[in-house]
């Protein structure tokens, strides 16, 4: 996988400009990401307008859904649906032809996207914040926290995406087991309310799950509700999830490219 | 008596269509068995937190759900797919195929808005329908005739302002081919799964007056409850009427201005 690393590069920059020609459509697709965190901002909004929900302020939920969006959409992995109609549509052979690994690809479309998804997102988050009054008191050390934590939160849920996709391999059709996926983020990872505010069976489910790793536990790094004993937990929480999924990954691509026969020309 | 019979061959033909796909039923059913179990959760989440909001609480909310369940697969039966095979990726108006179809002997709006049909979503339809007895059963005190008579005619008015937003957005793509402003409805359809009194005071000026999305699944709610006022309902029938033919009007120019893809 070290070797060409230089085409690689290539790869990305391509992808990337290919991206940046067809933005009006990215955008939209941005859009249509946006308005499930957008709602439920509004409707905590609303909710947390005469008193403090959980330990949660007005201002605090504002903070806390903007953050979300930005996060959401700089963790979200494209490789879901990309991989698996590759595998499907027999593109997989051409990437397979390449002196590449196909783990390249993949790299370059989510590199491309996010730049481009960002380009929507931030102009609209700085548009809403003025109006919406978030309130954050963050320090240094948070932000310093965060970094990694968002980092890991993206590997997490590039590798959880991926494997996930490479079922393609056998089912012709995974869209299914994605949708369940998308499901289980909206609830448990923070979309559908912020894990504090969760009733306390779905919590400690979320707790449990790998979803909360992806999305939300950065945010709440940021915001700085986390003990130094949760902290820790949820850092060890991610990274064990993320070698976890990482051995997930190679066990299915090692036994899917044996399986895969080519299909389409 | 001809459109009916026309309408009827229009659905003959679809089903025949979605009979070859068998596997997509029982991954249509999960789908949607899932959508409801986040739907109602998330309901759940909030009014474990609070009691009610602006008049709002859990029954109440239910039945706006189950609202928003309905008119969601009334959208995904017919409006949806028929105006999306009219203005959506290689749809008719980008191909150029709406040559052939404007020389049918049927009206336009007939065509773009009844010609393509899905059955799957009945399952939606089905399920919203449950959710909304359920509802009705949790609000029984207080629960007459009335409130179920004036849900079903808001019901009618909201799947009437439904149709003229869809039409509207559909209309656009004369003026802009490239636009894909359904998709874009697509996105703020989402608004109306809560009803309105839990959106702050602009967001719910903006979907009652600008985009009255709001309206389609709150009004219904609202007449189930009993929180709707007979005047109120009135006002909303004659809106939704003008506004259904403003917005066919905006069709008809639109279809004036259409000039051809195809070379």
């Amino acid at each position: 996988m070290k070797m060409n690393l230089r085409g690689g590069w290539v790869l990305i920059i391509s992808t990337w400009q290919m991206w940046l020609q067809h933005r009006s459509f990215f955008f939209l697709l941005a859009f249509g990401w946006m308005i499930p965190p957008l709602i439920s901002l509004f409707v905590w909004y609303t909710v947390s307008g005469t008193h403090a929900i959980a330990g949660m302020t007005q201002s605090e939920f504002v903070a806390y859904y903007l953050f979300f969006m930005l996060v959401n959409q700089l963790t979200y992995s494209q490789t879901n649906w990309t991989m698996g109609d590759a595998i499907r549509s027999g593109f997989m052979n051409l990437l397979l032809l390449r002196p590449l690994h196909p783990f390249f690809h993949a790299i370059s479309t989510e590199v491309a996207g996010k730049v481009v998804y960002m380009l929507f997102v931030i102009p609209v988050v700085i548009l809403l914040a003025p109006i919406l009054h978030p309130s954050l008191h963050t320090t240094l050390y948070q932000v310093l926290l965060f970094i990694p934590a968002l980092l890991l939160a993206w590997l997490l849920r590039f590798f959880w995406g991926f494997w996930l996709a490479l079922l393609a391999f056998w089912a012709s059709r995974a869209d299914a087991l994605l949708a369940i996926q998308d499901a289980l983020i909206l609830l448990l990872a923070g979309q559908v309310a912020p894990i504090a505010v969760l009733p306390a069976p779905l919590a400690l489910l979320a707790q449990l799950l790998p979803f909360r790793y992806m999305i939300s536990f950065p945010i709440e790094v940021l915001m700085g509700n986390l003990s130094l004993t949760a902290l820790l937990e949820g850092f060890a929480q991610q990274i064990g999830w993320l070698c976890f999924t990482l051995l997930l990954f190679l066990v299915v691509w090692r036994n899917g490219l044996r399986h895969y026969s080519a299909i389409g020309g | 008596m001809y459109y009916l019979r026309l309408i009827k061959l229009f659905i003959q033909v679809s089903l025949q269509e979605e009979m070859a796909y068998r596997v997509n039923f029982f991954i249509t059913l999960l789908y949607s068995l899932l959508n409801l179990a986040i739907g109602i959760l998330s309901v759940v989440v909030i009014f474990t937190q609070v009691n009610s909001i602006h008049g709002w609480n859990f029954s109440s909310t239910l039945a706006l759900l189950g609202t928003y369940l309905i008119l969601g697969a009334i959208r995904a039966i017919v409006f949806g797919p028929s105006f999306d095979k009219l203005v959506g990726i290689d749809g008719e108006v980008w191909t150029g195929q709406l040559d052939y179809t404007l020389s049918r002997p049927a009206p336009m709006q007939l065509l773009a808005s009844a010609r393509h049909w899905r059955f799957l979503p009945i399952i939606d339809l089905l399920i919203g329908t449950g959710v909304t007895c359920a509802a009705i059963f949790q609000l029984k005190n207080g629960m007459s005739i009335g409130h179920i008579l004036a849900f079903l005619c808001a019901l009618i008015i909201g799947i009437t302002i439904l149709y003229a937003l869809l039409l509207f957005f559909a209309s656009l793509v004369f003026w802009s081919p490239g636009l894909l402003a359904t998709r874009v409805f697509d996105g703020v359809f989402q608004m109306a799964r809560y009803p309105l009194g839990l959106y702050p005071g602009w967001v719910r000026f903006a979907l009652t007056w600008i985009i009255p999305v709001g309206i389609i699944t709150t009004l219904p709610a609202e007449a189930l409850v009993g929180m709707l006022s007979p005047l109120t309902l009135l006002l909303s029938t004659v809106g939704a009427g003008i506004f259904v033919i403003a917005v066919s009007l905006f069709f008809q120019m639109g279809l004036r201005h259409y000039a051809s893809a195809s070379s």
